[in-house]
């Protein structure tokens, strides 16, 4: 147990007089966590630059806009030009871009259309600002939704208002309908007492008297014919030939005189007898008729009078109900879905739509740089700084510029070696890419060039090789933690922001991913390469100066600890 | 003919002077030794007659052919690198390459022309015994052919200095010899050779000249004589055959001027005052009475015993 105690004070020991160690293996993890907690120790998203499209400034677009205002987005107008947004969002200027309609009322069935257009790329901001966008834009179909409610609710109000009032006069109908039924009812009853029933009279005994009238006169003509033929000297022939009907005639009429004559039963006369009693009978059941029409008559003049009452009752009612609807026809949106959901939402993607490799691949491009330009930086400058050939190197009368070019050429090609795998594998998941792979490999090639650079300053700083892999990947792990590939930018404080702009990281990573997902020239994005290009250079004067500056202090830390190393065993001697 | 000159050189580490008014001269074709104790200052002072560090007081030169006059060695060590041939206390050359890769490598680094390097390679390969382990790694090599392959590292370029640091320190003597003769034929071929040693056995075989240095100090420098001279004429022995003519000398010898006589069996030590007198007195003693003396060692003290006594007076100062 105090072997193992003893033991571990010593490994302590060793650790904390070896500064760079204690400085990587104790340090840099803290400051890595005090850098990326400074940086990330808020939970809202500052400066999320959002580009509104609106074709005119209504007050409900501009209420939208103050809401937006309010989540500190800065908010930049294009004056309904949705491709000069468009463009802004490919290259970063914002972060969104929002196409608002004209108007933000809904005045019909068909909702209205907001469509965001975000960069698919950034996949974790476009979550991010697509959220929190989108709880602002739910907050304005709530209140359009809740005026469009409360219309809906008005007119409802006013046409039971309406229906109250119309009540009453239902009422009135009602009464008049049913005294109009009941006097109806009362002409239906006299109407039905009403007796028309009469006797079948087989004969008319007018008819009859005239009948015999007739029938004495048409014989005593035929008497009256047949003595004027017989005044007439006809031949026998012409006497027989109109004698004969007469004749016959005379005969019929003689028959007949009987029945047409008197009131004895079987008789004209006597059939006419009934006949004039039953029409004396129906006479007077007429003039019952007569009186109980009379009285129907009246009744039905009431319920005339009453209905029309109704009728204009019912006028007014459906006049009422008529307003009622074109109150309800004032309502220009009676869909439920629009009332529920007013505006909708449409996501659009500034560039085609592709896998997460087409997304992640600029950013897996640089990391994989990164980390091997890195590393290989630091070990290859530790290989030679603690190589046993480090001190005859000094009597070589080659400059040490030489010696750096020579570290960062193998570096570098390396580097290219990794490039061309990368890109050659890169091009089975993009063959469309081609075109743009000597751009790209030209920014990787200054990229590998920077972090190769950063990656040897690390080697000559740090004196043991395992120290200086390890700040290599410290660094390599805050540059990337700082770089929005894992937390979006937006969400750093400002200030330090401002500063993690300028990583080379962060600038890499935006050329390649420009020519890589937006097919950007290189002159679009000159400046940054500029950047990067300047990086490369100051870091090759820096890692020159630090070369100048430690091959000193090593020469001379060597012969100090080779002085004190003998020193001490002198001391141990005596 | 002078070649380099350390002029009242002074070094300072951490606030301790490592070396204090060291004045040093080597001349063209030296096989010049700085011997000295662990942490005398002779690592230091190599270094700095190899320009790897500079004086902090005092000037270190160097005698340009081309100009015929002195230069600062420091300021001019560019120009000067390519005449020098440094082999350090550990190995510097790269393991992972092989021992013919690593000749190349660094007669190419001092520009040499490939046929030229490659024929200089060769015959070094041969020189160093080094021929049939071309193709092997360096890490492979056994210590006697790392020490090897160091020094053939330094003479790839054909320096005029060859600059060594305890080349035979870790090595078996058998190991220190071939090294030891190698390094005379790299001299005899007009290579100035400079080593720092703490093997005053090998210092006093094959330097031509040497600096004692202790605690930072140069107590003595020149030719192995001119070192050894103040501390010679202390003693000498006599061997005699039989115990007669002992008894005989040490009775002639009483009567001569002598300090001191200490008889050790067979061997007679003799301290005289004056060695001169001592001598010829013995010389005539032995003459006339026709003794058969077996062994006169007249004895230079050894490189060591006069090391010892320059540590040991100075320790006392």
């Amino acid at each position: 147990m105090k072997s193992l105690w003893l033991l571990t004070v010593k490994n302590l020991k060793v650790l904390l007089r070896d500064k760079g160690s204690a400085l990587i293996v104790i340090f840099a993890p803290l400051l890595i966590i005090l850098i990326l907690g400074l940086s990330y120790n808020n939970s809202g998203l500052y400066n999320i630059k959002v580009g509104v499209v609106a074709p005119a400034q209504s007050p409900d677009v501009e209420s939208f806009i103050s809401l937006l205002q309010e989540q500190k987005f800065t908010l930049k107008n294009y004056d309904g030009k949705v491709d000069n947004c468009l463009q802004d969002v490919r290259t970063g200027l914002v972060h969104a871009c929002i196409d608002l309609p004209e108007s933000l009322q809904v005045e019909s069935n068909n909702p209205k259309e907001v469509v965001f257009y975000v960069d698919p790329t950034r996949i974790n901001l476009v979550w991010m600002i697509q959220e929190t966008v989108s709880s602002k834009f739910d907050l304005k179909a709530k209140e359009i939704s809740q005026g469009l409610t409360d219309q809906v609710l008005g007119t409802l109000s006013t046409v039971k208002t309406d229906l109250q009032q119309r009540g009453q006069e239902v009422s009135g109908i009602q009464a008049s309908t049913s005294s109009a039924s009941s006097l109806a009812s009362s002409a239906k009853n006299d109407l039905s007492n009403i007796d028309v029933n009469v006797e079948e009279i087989p004969v008319d005994p007018a008819l009859a008297q005239n009948l015999e009238t007739m029938v004495t006169a048409a014989l005593d003509k035929v008497n009256q014919a047949q003595d004027e033929l017989a005044a007439l000297n006809l031949s026998s022939d012409q006497e027989s030939q109109l004698a004969g009907p007469l004749k016959s005639a005379h005969n019929s009429l003689e028959s007949t005189l009987p029945l047409v004559s008197g009131n004895s039963t079987g008789s004209i006369g006597y059939a006419f007898f009934l006949l004039q009693k039953n029409v004396q009978k129906s006479k007077e059941k007429l003039d019952a008729v007569k009186n109980t029409l009379a009285a129907s008559s009246s009744n039905l003049d009431s319920t005339q009078a009453t209905l029309q009452q109704t009728l204009d009752s019912l006028t007014a009612l459906q006049n009422a109900i008529n307003q009622m609807g074109s109150i309800i026809d004032q309502l220009k949106v009676t869909d439920s879905n629009t009332i529920a959901q007013p505006l909708t939402t449409k996501i659009e993607t500034v560039r085609e739509e592709g896998t997460y490799l087409n997304y992640l691949f600029p950013t897996l491009l640089i990391i994989v740089i990164m980390f091997s330009s890195l590393l290989l930086g630091t070990t290859l400058v530790m290989m030679e700084k603690n190589s046993s050939a480090y001190i005859r190197n000094f009597f070589i009368p080659v400059r040490k510029a030489t010696f750096i070019a020579a570290t960062y050429f193998t570096s570098l090609f390396l580097n290219i070696v990794q490039i061309i795998i990368i890109l050659g594998i890169s091009l089975i998941f993009l063959k469309d890419s081609l075109p743009i792979f000597p751009s790209v490999a030209l920014i990787l090639f200054v990229t590998a060039s920077v972090f190769t650079f950063l990656g040897m300053a690390l080697g000559y700083l740090f004196s043991s090789e395992d120290t200086g892999v390890l700040a290599s990947i410290s660094l390599g792990s805050l540059l990337l933690f700082t770089s929005g590939v894992i937390i979006p930018l937006e969400a750093v404080a400002p200030a330090l922001r401002n500063v993690i702009n300028f990583s080379p990281f962060v600038i890499a990573e935006s050329i390649i991913r420009e020519l890589f997902l937006f097919n950007s020239a290189l002159s679009d994005v000159y400046i940054n390469f500029l950047v990067l290009l300047s990086y490369a250079l100051v870091l090759f004067l820096l890692v020159l100066i630090i070369e100048v500056i430690l091959h000193k202090h090593l020469i001379k830390r060597a012969m100090q600890q080779h002085h004190l190393k003998k020193q001490g065993k002198k001391m141990v001697k005596k | 003919m002078e070649f380099i000159q350390l002029k009242d050189v002074t070094k300072v580490y951490a606030q301790k002077e490592v070396l204090k008014d060291v004045n040093i001269t080597i001349n063209e074709g030296d096989i010049f030794c700085i011997i000295g104790k662990s942490g005398s200052g002779k690592t230091t002072l190599l270094n700095l007659i190899s320009g790897l560090i500079a004086p902090t007081k005092g000037e270190a030169v160097y005698f340009s052919r081309v100009d015929q006059h002195e230069k600062n060695l420091h300021k001019n060590i560019h120009h000067i690198k390519k005449h020098i041939g440094f082999t350090p206390q550990n190995t510097s050359f790269y393991d992972k390459l092989t021992v013919k890769e690593n000749l190349l490598h660094f007669g190419k680094m001092y520009g040499i022309k490939k046929a030229t390097l490659i024929n200089n390679a060769k015959s070094l390969l041969q020189f160093m015994q080094l021929l049939e382990h071309r193709d092997k790694l360096a890490s492979h090599l056994s210590g006697g052919m790392r020490k090897r392959l160091d020094i053939a590292c330094s003479l790839v370029h054909k320096p005029k200095i060859l600059l060594l640091d305890e080349p035979t320190s870790d090595l078996d003597p058998v190991l220190q010899k071939e090294i030891l003769t190698m390094l005379r034929e790299v001299n005899k071929q007009g290579v100035t050779i400079v080593f720092a040693t703490n093997q005053l056995e090998t210092a006093e075989e094959i330097c031509s000249k040497l600096a004692v240095i202790h605690d930072g100090k140069v107590y003595s420098q020149g030719t192995l004589d001119e070192i050894r001279n103040p501390y010679i004429d202390e003693y000498f022995t006599i061997r005699v055959q039989r115990g007669e003519e002992k008894a005989t000398i040490l009775n002639y010898l009483r009567q001569l001027p002598i300090n001191k006589v200490i008889d050790e069996g067979q061997e007679i030590k003799v301290y005289p005052d004056d060695i001169a007198v001592t001598l010829q007195g013995l010389l005539h003693i032995i003459k006339s009475e026709n003794l058969n003396l077996h062994n006169l060692d007249i004895r230079k003290p050894f490189l060591r015993e006069v090391f010892e006594k320059i540590v040991k007076s100075n320790n006392k100062e």
